[in-house]
């Protein structure tokens, strides 16, 4: 008779912990993509550093002298004689923001990309799921839906506000399974209402020349570029 | 007095009031509908206010602010899922209670615990403007370049120290916003910051391209790449105004939940989430029954929702005085006082204390109207709650469009809103926190014009913490980093990462 699996002897019948904490209303845990996306933040911090020395002013930079002692001094720590320069001047040369923020941007980043790479690391010795593909692909889906918003920012100048409004409001909604005749009234008359509050009530500046409009009458082509 | 009749007055114009009638209903609409909340609905509002009167904007805005966590518990109580983030908390106990059969009594504890909040702040805001308004005149005069800049820097400290787990996270994209706020043109010497010889950057991003891409297109794609919930119908029987008999009974809940969403409210960056944990960590240590937490007692429900109510009022606080937002919304309303033409601040109690108490009074009529309008529509309202998830997405896209391209005609605003959506997009799926980045780029914009401004009065470095209010605030930042430090190392040694 063979012996019993591991799994099974080991199985433990104690239900979970279901005792609730308030600390869970700020919980966190790094999931999968969490290390890819640090690694990419990460290196736009370091792009950013690498361009802080062309593209920030640091080219006209005016500094004193022993910059070391000025800011030894700055603090009270030595005593410098002579005329110094007033440390508002430095504050207000275009440099500084930068500095500043890449003073908090890249160790930042950088101690963020150390703790991704240890719960990784920590994930993989305790047999959690590490690959990103499934992350991966959620990622990529997502830019279907941003390439149908350039779309949409594309034809509202070729079709008008209200005709690309209604188009794409139940173009959508139908490439997301909403296709019963209900749905297409309920996501037309959406769109229509969306049209009225925002161009027409609220007059938003929406593209005027719409090629679409070229077509009408000069009296309703009026009416429609003030109100649609 | 004079100003609190002048601010009745400006309210009491028929286009305020019906813009606070559509941003109260809306909100709470909005608010009802988990995957919008009001950060998505205000971004989307925001460019239409540039059309609007600058009271008439503020107003509309304010009542969705202000709203829109009512109708949040609705969706939290019915069928466990928070309408608004902060609604959060309200799913542990009201979601039980409505498996107990007893969802309109939730409901409507939940209503009359969001009024008395709300109002306990407003009216706390109200009584100190008419007692100490007087003397916040002087305020201006106390308050200079370097406090301000004092102020914004304790903001971006308060609000990474309050993201007590995603401390570093919310360090670097602070830090991000930051940089956004840099990039362009600097008028005053024509230097070009980060902008790699693009025509579009030398005029900076636009404050509203940003929020709408981070918060709005993020959460269209959010949606649209999740699926449809198919929650149970949830069955309202009974009377709503029982909450409020019931609400007697935990009234020292209510009150000290209140309190807590006061005084978390009016410091930057903290905020309702901190609020909640306090009121609800309190209320348990409190209560007789403090095992009923989390399993549908109705002072867990009390404490989280009075707290979160009371917060919008008292957020605006550190906007208004210090011209300093503490949260995201705030920091979008910063825009309509800028295009407004008021600036926020200390010199605001001087030259426009009768626009401070419109806005509070307005807040006061925003809750009364909420609470009369849920009294009769909930029903109504909770079908709202339906509404799947994905549809709900097709036309949070289509909306963003217009929030973005009305600002100025651009379509590279639209361009690079959807950038900022698809950054948004994968910080949501990480779970990482939105309102670093907005912060980082508002409070980053104050930072660099305070650095610029104030630096003619700079001779050494000591001259930026030696007066009374910056030398205050500096030992104040140092405490909370202090503070922040030792509780993290703490917590580090007993946390998986």
């Amino acid at each position: 008779m063979s012996p019993r699996p591991v799994t099974s002897r080991f199985r433990s019948e104690t239900p979970p912990d279901r005792k609730f904490k308030v600390d869970d209303l700020m919980a966190f845990r790094r999931g999968r993509g969490d290390l890819v996306f640090s690694g990419v933040m990460a290196c736009v911090a370091l792009f950013f550093l690498a361009s802080f020395w062309s593209f920030s002013g640091w080219e006209d930079r005016k500094l004193p002298d022993g910059v070391g002692t000025y800011l030894l001094q700055q603090v009270g720590i030595v005593e410098v004689e002579g005329r110094l320069t007033r440390f508002g001047r430095i504050l207000r040369q275009g440099w500084v923001a930068p500095a500043l923020c890449l003073v908090i941007l890249v160790p930042a980043a950088a101690l963020n990309l150390r703790q991704s790479w240890v719960t990784h690391r920590w994930r993989k010795r305790f047999k959690q799921p590490v690959e990103i593909r499934y992350e991966a692909e959620q990622w990529l889906r997502a830019l279907e839906f941003v390439a149908w918003f350039i779309a949409y920012t594309l034809a509202v100048p070729v079709l008008g506000y209200l005709f690309a409004t209604v188009l794409f409001g139940t173009a959508l909604p139908y490439r997301m399974g909403y296709r019963t005749g209900r749905w297409m009234v309920i996501c037309i008359l959406t769109s229509l209402v969306i049209v009225l509050l925002f161009r027409t009530g609220l007059q938003i500046k929406t593209p005027v020349n719409i090629w679409l409009y070229d077509f009408l009458p000069p009296g309703p082509r009026g009416f429609m570029l003030t109100w649609f | 007095m004079e100003a609190f009749y002048a601010g009745l007055s400006a309210i009491a114009q028929p286009s305020v009031l019906v813009a606070i009638a559509i941003g109260s209903l809306g909100g709470l609409a909005i608010g009802a509908i988990p995957g919008i909340g009001p950060a998505i609905a205000i971004a989307i509002l925001l460019p239409a206010t540039v059309f609007l009167d600058d009271l008439v904007s503020l107003v509309l805005l304010l009542g969705v602010y202000g709203s829109s966590m009512y109708g949040g518990a609705i969706p939290a109580i019915l069928i466990n899922t928070p309408g608004t983030p902060v609604n959060a908390l309200t799913t542990y106990d009201g979601y039980a209670m409505t498996r107990r059969g007893e969802a309109a009594r939730a409901l409507s504890l939940a209503y009359s615990a969001s009024f008395v909040g709300g109002c306990f702040s407003i009216i706390l805001a109200l009584v100190s403007l008419m007692v100490f308004g007087p003397y916040l005149r002087d305020l201006g005069a106390l308050f200079g370049q370097r406090d301000i800049l004092m102020a914004a820097v304790l903001g971006a400290v308060l609000l990474i120290a309050a993201h007590r787990n995603t401390m570093g996270i919310a360090t670097l994209l602070f830090a991000v916003g930051f940089l956004i706020a840099m990039v362009g043109r600097q008028s005053m010497r024509s230097i070009d910051r980060y902008t790699f010889g693009v025509d579009y950057l030398y005029s900076g991003f636009n404050l509203i391209v940003v929020i709408v891409g981070i918060f709005a297109l993020s959460q269209a794609l959010f949606l649209l790449t999740g699926k449809d919930d198919d929650p149970p119908e949830a069955r309202l029987k009974g009377n709503l105004l029982r909450g409020f008999a019931e609400l007697w009974r935990v009234r020292v809940v209510a009150i000290i939940s209140a309190s807590y969403g006061t005084v978390m409210g009016i410091i930057p960056g903290v905020g309702e989430f901190v609020a909640q944990f306090f009121s609800y960590s309190t209320a348990r240590a409190m209560s007789k029954e403090p095992a009923r937490f989390g399993h549908g007692s109705p002072e867990g429900l009390v404490a989280s929702e009075a707290a979160n109510n009371a917060v919008p009022a008292a957020a605006m606080i550190p906007l208004l005085a210090l011209g300093v937002p503490g949260e995201a919304l705030t920091a979008m309303m910063m825009v309509v006082f800028f295009d407004a033409g008021i600036k926020p601040g200390p010199d605001i109690f001087e030259n426009n204390s009768d626009f401070l108490f419109s806005l509070f009074i307005a807040l006061l009529i925003i809750n009364v109207l909420v609470m009369v309008a849920l009294l009769f529509s909930t029903r109504f309202i909770a079908k709202m709650v339906y509404i799947p998830n994905r549809l709900l997405g097709c036309f949070i896209l289509l909306l963003s469009f217009v929030g973005v391209f009305s600002i100025r005609n651009s379509f590279a605003d639209c361009m690079f809103a959807a950038g900022f959506g698809y950054l948004g997009y994968i910080l949501r799926r990480l779970d990482w926190p939105l309102v670093p980045i907005v912060l980082g780029l508002v409070l980053g914009s104050i930072i660099i014009d305070k650095l610029a401004a104030g630096s003619g009065q700079i001779k050494t470095a000591v001259d930026l913490v030696n007066r009374p209010v910056s030398g205050t605030l500096f030992v104040v930042i140092l405490i909370v980093i202090a503070v922040t430090l030792v509780t993290s190392v703490r917590r580090r040694s007993t946390h998986q990462p």
